[in-house]
């Protein structure tokens, strides 16, 4: 057994590792990071998740029910650590399995990836009690520094496979024409949506006749893709993930490629909006009312996607009971994986699977450049873009480890 | 249409943290705790439409406490109707620390993008001091101070709870919350219902209300003490004690003699 392999299994079973190998993997993370896009090509299958918040034991079940490394290929919107008791087990274990499993796991940066940020909601105060010294709270925010800031998921179905689990039952086929699957962490579909919604929102994007409609064909989330292109043949679409949301200085995919992003997340900037903004129900751009921070609505994710070849948007960032949540026609994802948040939110958490596309006889459907070579494969009836084949896991919180965790029933004492 | 979300799953219905009601009578007065999970999607809106502002991150809707006489009278902390007393306007609206920052820059290269979306303190600032549920007895003014000494005594705790009526982190700001503590002794109770804020560089505010019941006599006394300081002030305050700064400025039972006092009232009334 490879030392890697013993620090990964140290690490599941929730124990912390020795200082210097830290310091190892975090160099060796780091190279391998370097490497990465800011926008990080990532093939289906894929299963996205959201924040994880330091809760490692539902970081555990969320591996049993969505499949282990590298069975599965996972993709992790970021928000690893702070708030739960256990983000450098957490983090340390995802990036492990990150230097072990380079392709079959994807992280990227989330608000809390920052020096700032995890000074004040608990990360730092958590090494400095579990090694003594800042010094792997140091290596780890040398990481965070090279996290990519998204991913683009290509080559995924517009149906859905068969659960991966199921064979434990006898297989049920599931329809070509369901879109949305939820399952439970029993592995038992609790409801279907079929495709029938059709999105109205791509003769409001075309009609509203947007400047800079590309005319170009070229790859999903570029800016050389056309209307002519890509999803709309068999495939569900090309699905960009970020943490946070959109900013007023990104229009295309390209200029998130663009950004120099290894530093501190800064206060303000494009780099800043994609991992700290929210979308809204308003029009167009607005201001939080915090003061710093944009909101965005559905108008403006709507012509994102259609400019940028895009069937979705899966981001992370806000707490939602029940997991997920899709907004402005199915335009946009909210993906939350921390269960009973903070252990006290009694919410549940989800996780999104995306199948692949294999109706080509496993030629992706990926537009790659070559001018109307995807126009031979488009539908005669001229049905509009519709997104990927989705499989949301809904899961609960697992039962915790006693030690250190809140009690259930608060200790009386006498307060005045 | 309708909006797809986890609501459809629902055999997962969370069972953790929950505890659907507990209560304790002592001599004619009722006490009850009621702890339930964040509200789901479908409440929350319909919560939104009837505040007109957009609740708090972690609202935890059903949740309440209550203290029921059996002459009819009674006083309950809810989470709606702490909320309803939080401005709404945008008038005292805070600002977090970079935001002029982050406005200056934003100005110059984003003309279009100045209106602040749907204004209103989003600190969930509330002067809540509880829904009484009958005008008779009504609480009037009084000069008579909780009786520390009183519950300074190591009386047995028949009952104790604590409830959460909501939560936010603004946006990785800082904290602000709204909880109830409750403790039941033999002949007294005392129930205190918190409104902490730390917005990050900005502003600390602490809110109490405290509500203590004297069971032999009927007596109800509600003290409310409003508190601030500047982040800053407290800041060095701590970092002169040689505390360690962050953790204290987590607790706010560790603020809250370096806040000053900006709003104090003192009631009573006696129920039979």
């Amino acid at each position: 057994m490879s030392d890697l392999d013993k620090a990964i299994s140290e690490l599941r079973a929730c124990k912390i590792i020795p200082e210097p190998q830290v310091r190892e993997i975090c160099h060796k993370a780091r190279e391998l990071l370097i490497e990465e896009a800011n926008v990080v090509q990532v093939d289906a299958p894929v299963t996205i998740c959201g924040d994880i918040h330091g809760q490692f034991h539902d970081l555990m079940e969320l591996f049993r029910v969505g499949g282990d490394i590298p069975d599965t290929n996972y993709l992790f919107m970021g928000d690893f650590v702070d708030r739960g008791f256990y983000s450098l087990e957490s983090f340390l274990l995802l990036l492990c399995l990150k230097v072990r499993y380079p392709d079959r796991i994807t992280l990227i940066r989330g608000n809390h990836e920052s020096r700032q940020i995890t000074t004040v909601y608990g990360f730092y105060d958590e090494c400095l009690r579990k090694y003594g010294s800042a010094n792997v709270w140091r290596y780890c925010c040398d990481v965070f520094d090279y996290l990519a800031l998204g991913a683009i998921v290509l080559g995924t179905s517009s149906t859905l496979e068969p659960s991966f689990m199921d064979h434990s039952q006898a297989i049920e086929p599931v329809d070509n024409d369901v879109e949305i699957e939820i399952m439970n962490s029993r592995n038992e579909v609790t409801a279907r949506f079929p495709r029938s919604r059709r999105r109205l929102f791509e003769s409001e994007a075309l009609n509203s006749s947007q400047p800079g409609t590309p005319s170009k064909i070229g790859p999903s989330g570029t800016g050389a893709t056309s209307d002519a292109g890509g999803s709309l043949q068999s495939g569900g679409g090309a699905v960009l993930c970020v943490h946070g949301g959109l900013s007023p200085l990104i229009d295309s995919v390209d200029k998130i490629r663009l950004l120099d992003r290894k530093q501190e997340v800064p206060h303000e900037g494009a780099m800043c909006d994609l991992l700290w903004s929210d979308p809204d129900e308003i029009d167009g751009w607005g201001l939080s009312p915090r003061g710093a921070g944009f909101l965005f609505g559905s108008d403006i994710v709507k012509r994102f996607n259609h400019l940028n070849d895009l069937s979705l948007i899966a981001r992370a960032h806000q707490l939602v009971m029940e997991g997920f949540k899709e907004m402005f026609d199915s335009s946009i994802v909210t993906v939350w994986s921390a269960p009973n948040y903070c252990y006290r939110c009694g919410n549940v958490a989800a996780i999104l699977e995306l199948g692949e596309d294999t109706s080509q006889g496993g030629v992706i459907s990926r537009s790659n450049g070559d001018a109307g070579r995807s126009l031979q494969l488009l539908p005669s009836n001229g049905i509009p873009r519709s997104g990927p084949g989705r499989r949301y896991r809904v899961f609960d919180a697992a039962p915790q480890d006693p030690r250190g965790m809140p009690a259930k029933k608060p200790v009386a004492d006498y307060f005045l | 249409m309708m909006p797809v979300d986890g609501r459809a799953g629902l055999n997962c219905v969370p069972q953790t943290a929950a505890d659907a009601g507990s209560s304790i009578t002592q001599q004619g007065f009722k006490i009850t705790t009621r702890k339930l999970p964040i509200l789901k999607a479908e409440p929350i809106e319909q919560m939104t439409a009837k505040l007109g502002i957009a609740p708090p991150e972690m609202i935890f809707g059903d949740n309440m406490v209550s203290i029921e006489h059996s002459s009819g009278w009674g006083v309950n902390f809810n989470t709606y109707d702490a909320l309803d007393r939080v401005d709404k306007t945008g008038d005292s609206m805070l600002q977090v620390a970079h935001s002029r920052e982050w406005q200056s820059t934003r100005e110059k290269k984003h003309e279009g993008i100045t209106e602040v979306v749907k204004p209103f303190d989003w600190s969930y600032s509330t002067d809540y001091k509880g829904s009484v549920q009958s005008k008779s007895p009504a609480f009037e003014a009084s000069t008579k101070a909780i009786p520390l000494e009183l519950l300074k005594r190591p009386d047995p705790i028949l009952f104790f709870d604590e409830v959460m009526l909501y939560e936010d982190e603004m946006a990785d700001n800082g904290i602000t919350l709204y909880s109830c503590k409750i403790r039941v002794m033999p002949q007294r109770l005392l129930l205190l219902c918190r409104f902490f804020m730390r917005l990050d560089n900005v502003l600390l505010r602490i809110r109490d209300t405290r509500i203590y019941v004297e069971f032999g006599t009927g007596e109800v006394i509600r003290e409310y003490v409003a508190k601030e300081e500047q982040y800053e002030v407290v800041r060095q305050k701590l970092a002169s004690r040689g505390q360690d700064v962050p953790a204290q400025l987590r607790d706010p039972n560790n603020l809250n003699d370096l806040l000053l006092i900006v709003d104090k009232s003192l009631e009573s009334l006696v129920v039979r």
